[in-house]
């Protein structure tokens, strides 16, 4: 079974929680977990992830560049760049900027001198596996800065995770996704049996976590829903009647606890580092419930 | 003149610094717009209390194939870069629209005139809201299920362009990709909102590269500063020539302020001085060079 784990917004916990809810599953269950937020992968940090068995270099990003020598400076490639992604440099020369380039290739096809500009394969970032301390193999990826289409690196990251499930003949993959509702997490999602959401009762959380259920709704999975920090917003009751009327079971409610943060400076899943923590204890009723209504 | 919010890790508190920071420089009389170029997550107007308004919407160019035209070439599918464009065995094409990203390749190397139409779809939308703060937000929202934010953040940053009143503030997405460069791209000053945590740490790395590869001035504001070792943060700042300009330790107050929808600069707890403060080092920053 594939689950994936997403929230819309950024810093509602979704790593964290993750993290604990491996940790809790480790023992009873066989699966490979991914880290599908390409551009800032933190889930091997929080399993204590120092040193990476395997590495492999994504090439597939493209990127314009504007060979100045053969250029004669008419500007059609400036004018008809769909992002604005070519400037003219104090020499006055066409210039792409490789940091914002999407690689569509229009400068190449509107340039009147051929050859002038060419679309040249560069690194988009690299994919890694490591088997962690506690036995499960993790697959992360990170993009390089300012690189396109972080969403390839994550099929990528999945298509591996596929692999390794049959080698080693495991039951589940587990992808954590990125903030958002863009490429990283519709790749994160496509495929997917089961959508676990994060959100925090916020109303910048509710109204990301109802634009990653859109997305969920598209990929016609059954969606879940857990509530962290849950109690730092009494009387804000606009997560629970959300989910009510969309049908979207609660899983459970994780309560604030310093020991989450504390657990992070620490690099251990909370559940790991103290067990005995209220939301450690939440985490864990809650991976109870997943082993019984989700993984059976 | 321009300024970027940023931060690489998500959730570190970049919007809540953008917002408070942009109310705290309205009042001490600094013209500004504020963008808010989150477009998968825009969240900017929740913490600003407002409704979005002036809605338009971003148009995408997609092709449409007028099949009595075209000669089944396949040049379109050969240089769609998204592979958006599949092509039959005899060489019909169809197009798989959410791979599109609307750049028009295939229109342009198309040699029949005609063949290939202008068609359109809606991909997000762009606001311009007032604020009872004095200041103009302009937001940009991804529809749900589109892939590409780039189109989002290159019309969003355009309406502000169009829109905008003296200095044009950017508060964009976590993350470190293309989409991110973009927003910061003009940006004569890159704030970077961090934590204090090893994951913060980490993405906080990644960010003052961007910076650094962008060649801007890059300030580092550590969030929730007692959740963790600020002299990691300073560490790393100073190995990329960014300044660590204000701590904001983990507080109640701020918690209880954003959930409420109002900016916590406008009360009386004394966490307001802290973005009085960075708005004042902003404005000396400026110079007056709005």
């Amino acid at each position: 079974m594939q689950i994936a784990i997403a929230s819309g917004k950024g810093g509602v916990g979704k790593s964290t929680i993750t993290a604990s809810l491996l940790y809790l599953l480790k023992d009873e269950y066989s699966f490979v977990a991914v880290d599908a937020d390409a551009e800032a992968p933190n889930l091997g940090l929080l399993l204590g992830v120092t040193e990476w068995e395997e590495e492999r270099e994504h090439i597939g990003a493209k990127v314009a560049r504007i060979n100045t020598e053969s250029c004669v400076r008419c500007g059609i490639c400036y004018e008809r760049c769909p992002y604005g992604c070519i400037y003219i440099d104090e020499e006055g020369n066409y210039v792409v900027n490789e940091l914002t380039c999407e690689g569509c290739n229009v400068c190449g096809l509107v340039c009147p001198v051929t050859g002038t500009i060419t679309l040249e394969e560069v690194r988009s970032g690299v994919i890694r596996k490591a088997t962690t301390k506690y036995g499960f193999p993790l697959i992360s990826a990170q993009l390089d800065v300012g690189r396109p289409e972080s969403g390839k690196l994550v099929t990528e990251e999945k298509e591996w995770a596929a692999k390794l499930m049959k080698e080693l003949n495991l039951e589940h993959m587990i992808v954590d996704s990125a903030a958002g509702i863009g490429c990283q997490v519709i790749a994160s999602l496509g495929g997917a049996d089961v959508a676990i959401l994060i959100a925090e009762p916020t109303p910048a959380s509710l109204s990301d976590v109802q634009r990653a259920y859109k997305v969920v709704q598209h990929f016609r999975e059954p969606a879940y829903l857990i509530i962290n920090k849950a109690d730092i917003n009494p009387g804000f009751t606009g997560l629970e009647e959300w989910a009510e009327k969309e049908g979207i079971p609660i899983l459970g409610r994780i309560p604030y606890d310093r020991a989450v943060p504390e657990s992070m400076s620490m690099l251990k899943p909370v559940v790991e580092a103290f067990p005995e923590a209220k939301a450690s204890k939440a985490i864990v009723e809650i991976a109870e419930v997943i082993k019984r209504e989700i993984l059976g | 003149m321009q300024i970027a919010v940023s931060g690489g890790k998500g959730g570190t508190g970049k919007s809540t610094v953008a917002t408070n920071l942009a109310v705290a420089l309205r009042k001490i009389g600094v013209k500004l717009t504020l963008a808010d170029l989150d477009v998968e997550a825009p969240n900017d107007h929740i913490l600003l209390g407002v409704e979005l308004a002036n809605e338009e919407p971003v148009n995408q160019f997609m092709p449409r194939f007028d099949y009595s035209k075209c000669t089944k070439c396949r040049k379109c599918a050969e240089v769609c870069e998204e592979h958006a464009i599949v092509t039959l065995k005899d060489g019909t094409p169809f197009l798989m629209p959410t791979l599109c990203s609307g750049c028009r390749a295939c229109e342009i190397v198309c040699p029949v005139p005609g063949a290939i139409q202008e068609a359109f779809r809606v991909i997000g939308h762009t606001y311009v809201t007032p604020t009872p703060y004095g200041f103009t937000l302009v937001t940009g929202k991804l529809r749900e299920g589109e892939e590409r934010s780039m189109p989002l953040v290159v019309a969003a940053k355009r309406r502000a362009e169009e829109v905008r009143e003296g200095l044009l503030m950017v508060d964009t997405a976590a993350g470190t990709g293309n989409t991110v460069s973009k927003a910061v791209e003009g940006s004569k000053l890159l704030i970077a909102v961090t934590e204090p945590t090893p994951l913060g740490i980490h993405d906080t790395e990644l960010i003052l590269q961007l910076g650094k590869l962008m060649k801007i001035p890059t300030w580092v504001v550590v969030n929730r500063s007692d959740l963790g070792d600020v002299g990691k943060v300073r560490e790393l700042a100073e190995k990329y020539g960014a300044e660590i300009v204000a701590e904001i330790p983990y507080s109640e107050n701020i918690v209880k302020t954003y959930v409420e929808g109002k900016p916590i600069v406008l009360t009386d707890y004394p966490e307001a001085e802290i973005f009085t403060g960075l708005a004042e080092r902003v404005a000396e920053f400026l110079g007056g060079g709005e």
